[in-house]
C-alpha cells in the first residue's frame, strides 16, 4: 500500500474510533489501542476474506516517529499546567495525599511486578505502571460528570499533579535503568547523565524565563506554535540523543514555558497537535501488541486489577480525608483515581526500548502486553466507577458515619 | 459577597460566587475559553450544571448582566466599587445644573462633599487631574472617587438639591 494511502488510513481509522467513543460515551484511549491491534499486521495482515488479502498497517518509521512526538507532547502539556506556586499553595494536603498513593500503589506495584515477572528491574516497571493514574480520562470524566465544580476536584487534581511530578523523576530513571545495561558502572553512569540534564533543564527552567517571554512575543499564532513546536521537539530530539528521556525533557521544556503567562494560548494552540500525535502513540502502542500476547497475560491483569484496584480506591479516599472532605467525597475521589492510561502506556514503550537488553525480549513483550491488558480494563473500570458511583459513596458514608458530607 | 477563586489544574480556573441564599453559582472557565454554570445547594452540596457557553457568548452574556445594553434600575450613573466602600463613578453635569460654569474650587465640591475630581469628560477629550481652576461645563461628565456618602452629597449639589 502506498505510504500516504497507508497514513491516511490509520488517520481514518483513529478518527472512527473517536466517533465511537464518542457513540459508546467512554474513553477514547482504549478504543485507540483496539484499533491499532485490530488494523496490525498480527490480526489484519492475517485475514483473508473471499480469497483477498485484507491490508495492514505496518509499524512505519512516521509511526514510531508520530508515536514518539505524541509522547513529548503529553509530557510537554504536563509541564506546562504544572505550576510550582499552586503545588507550594496546597503544598501540605497535596503532598500528604500524593505521598499516601505513592507508598501504597507504588509499594504494591512492586511487590506484584516481582511476583508476577521475577525481576527487579520488572519490578520497578510494573510499579509505575500501577501507581499513575490516567490524567487524560480523569480529567475528562471529571467534566462529564459535572465533578469538576465539587470539592473532590481539588484532592483528585492535587495528586494527579503530584503524580505528575514523580513520574517526570521516574521516567528519567527507568531510561537509565532500562537503556543502561548490565553492570552497575554504565547504569550509575547513565543516572549521573540523566541527572545532570534534568539538572541543566531545571536551571534552564529557572533562568532562562525571559529567553521563553522572548521567543513568545508574537501576535502569530503561527509563528507561536512553531516556535512552541520547535524548542519543545529539538530539546525532547537532543535529550533522546544522549540516551535521557525524551518525554522528561518535555516536561521541562514545558515548565519553562509555563512561567511566560501564556500558557492559556500555548495551550489552545497545541491542544490539538498534541491529541493527533497522542492518538498515533495509542495506536502504535495497539499495532506493536500482539492481541494473543495480551490473551496470554490475561490472568497477569486480572490479578493487577482485583489487587490494584482497591489499593487505589484506599488510597484516594485516604487522600480525599487528607484534604478534609467526608467519606462519601473521599470515596469518589479512590473511584476517580482507579483510571490508568497514558502514562502506564509510555512506561511500557520505555521497557520495550530495552527488548533484548536489560530485558529478555519474552519479558519485555510480556510486560508490555500486560500493560496494554492493564490498561484496557482499567480505564473501562475506572469510567465505569465513576458513572456509578452512588452504591459505593452509600457503603462509604454508612461504614464511616460522620457529621461532614 | 465573597467570590472564591481556585486552580484546576489542567482544566482552568473555578470561582465560586455565594448567591446570598446559602447557594452557591459555581463559575468553571476552561483554558479553552468555554465557561460552565453550576448551582450547588450549599458549601459542600454537589453541583448541578445549569448550561454551558462558548467564550463569546460568555462574554455577551456578561456585559447583559453587567447592564451594559439595559439598566432596569434608573440610573444617571455608571458605579463601580475601587475597595470595600470606595466607589469610581461617573455623573453628568446636565444644563440646568447649579456647578455648571463654577470651577472645581468655586462649586466647593472637595470642600463640602468629601469627593474627588480624578477627570473631566468633555465631549471627546478626557481632563485627566483637574486643578481647582477647571471650569466645569453643562454636557461634561465627572469621573469621581469617594466613598457612599461623598458621593451622594455629590449627586446632590450636581442637581441642586440637598
Amino acid at each position: 500500500m502506498a505510504d500516504l494511502l497507508t497514513i491516511g488510513v490509520l488517520f481514518s481509522a483513529i478518527a472512527l474510533a473517536s466517533i465511537g467513543a464518542a457513540w459508546l460515551r467512554t474513553s477514547v484511549i482504549p478504543l485507540y489501542i483496539v484499533t491499532g491491534m485490530v488494523v496490525s499486521p498480527a490480526v489484519a495482515g492475517e485475514l483473508v476474506v473471499e480469497g483477498y488479502d485484507v491490508p495492514a498497517i505496518a509499524v512505519t518509521e512516521f509511526v514510531e516517529v508520530g508515536a514518539e512526538l505524541g509522547i513529548v507532547f503529553l509530557l510537554f502539556f504536563l509541564g506546562l499546567e504544572f505550576d510550582v506556586r499552586r503545588l507550594l499553595d496546597q503544598r501540605e494536603q497535596m503532598t500528604r495525599a500524593g505521598v499516601i498513593d505513592l507508598a501504597i500503589n507504588g509499594g504494591i506495584g512492586l511487590l506484584l511486578g516481582y511476583l508476577l515477572f521475577g525481576s527487579a528491574l520488572a519490578a520497578f516497571l510494573a510499579a509505575g505502571m500501577v501507581y499513575i493514574s490516567s490524567s487524560a480520562i480523569i480529567t475528562k470524566s471529571l467534566i462529564d460528570l459535572g465533578w469538576i465544580a465539587n470539592d473532590e476536584a481539588a484532592p483528585m487534581l492535587g495528586t494527579l499533579v503530584f503524580e505528575d511530578l514523580v513520574i517526570a523523576v521516574y521516567l528519567a530513571i527507568a531510561v537509565a535503568l532500562v537503556s543502561g545495561g548490565g553492570d552497575p558502572a554504565s547504569i550509575g553512569l547513565s543516572i549521573v547523565v540523566a541527572l545532570a540534564f534534568i539538572g541543566a533543564l531545571l536551571v534552564l527552567v529557572v533562568v532562562g524565563a525571559p529567553l521563553f517571554q522572548a521567543l513568545l512575543q508574537s501576535t502569530s499564532n503561527e509563528y507561536l506554535v512553531l516556535r512552541v513546536v520547535g524548542v519543545t521537539v529539538f530539546v525532547a530530539g537532543l535529550a533522546l540523543a544522549i540516551g535521557v528521556s525524551e518525554a522528561v525533557a518535555a516536561f521541562f521544556v514545558g515548565m519553562g514555558f509555563a512561567s511566560t503567562g501564556q500558557v492559556e494560548r500555548i495551550e489552545r494552540l497545541l491542544e490539538p497537535v498534541r491529541d493527533v500525535f497522542a492518538a498515533v502513540f495509542f495506536v502504535w502502542i495497539g499495532l506493536e501488541t500482539d492481541p494473543q500476547l495480551v490473551a496470554g497475560v490475561a490472568g497477569l491483569v486480572l490479578v493487577a486489577v482485583v489487587v490494584t484496584t482497591p489499593t487505589k480506591l484506599a488510597s484516594g479516599f485516604l487522600g480525599g480525608r487528607a484534604y478534609g472532605l467526608g467519606p462519601r467525597r473521599s470515596m469518589r475521589v479512590g473511584l476517580g483515581l482507579v483510571t490508568r492510561g497514558e502514562f502506564t502506556l509510555i512506561i511500557a514503550a520505555v521497557a520495550l526500548q530495552g527488548a533484548g537488553g536489560t530485558l529478555s525480549p519474552t519479558v519485555a513483550t510480556d510486560i508490555s502486553a500486560f500493560a496494554v491488558g492493564y490498561v484496557l480494563a482499567m480505564s473501562v473500570l475506572g469510567t465505569l466507577l465513576m458513572q456509578y458511583s452512588s452504591p459505593f459513596e452509600r457503603l462509604a458514608a454508612a461504614r464511616f458515619p460522620s457529621t461532614a458530607p | 459577597m465573597d467570590v472564591i477563586e481556585s486552580d484546576l489544574p489542567g482544566v482552568g480556573k473555578k470561582h465560586e460566587v455565594e448567591l446570598g441564599d446559602g447557594r452557591r453559582l459555581v463559575v468553571v472557565t476552561h483554558n479553552t475559553g468555554q465557561r460552565e454554570l453550576y448551582v450547588k445547594a450549599g458549601e459542600h452540596a454537589d453541583s448541578e450544571k445549569l448550561f454551558e457557553l462558548s467564550d463569546r457568548l460568555a462574554r455577551l452574556v456578561g456585559t447583559i448582566l453587567e447592564g451594559a445594553y439595559f439598566q432596569p434600575v434608573q440610573s444617571e450613573h455608571v458605579e463601580t466599587v475601587l475597595s470595600e466602600g470606595t466607589l469610581l463613578e461617573w455623573y453628568a453635569v446636565d444644563d440646568g445644573s447649579p456647578v455648571a460654569g463654577e470651577t472645581l474650587g468655586s462649586a466647593g465640591i472637595g470642600r463640602e462633599t468629601g469627593a474627588t475630581v480624578i477627570a473631566i469628560q468633555r465631549e471627546d477629550e478626557v481632563l485627566s487631574s483637574p486643578s481647582s481652576d477647571t471650569e466645569m461645563k453643562a454636557g461634561d461628565t465627572l469621573v469621581v472617587v469617594g466613598d457612599r456618602e461623598s458621593c451622594d452629597a455629590l449627586e446632590a449639589m450636581l442637581s441642586g438639591g440637598e
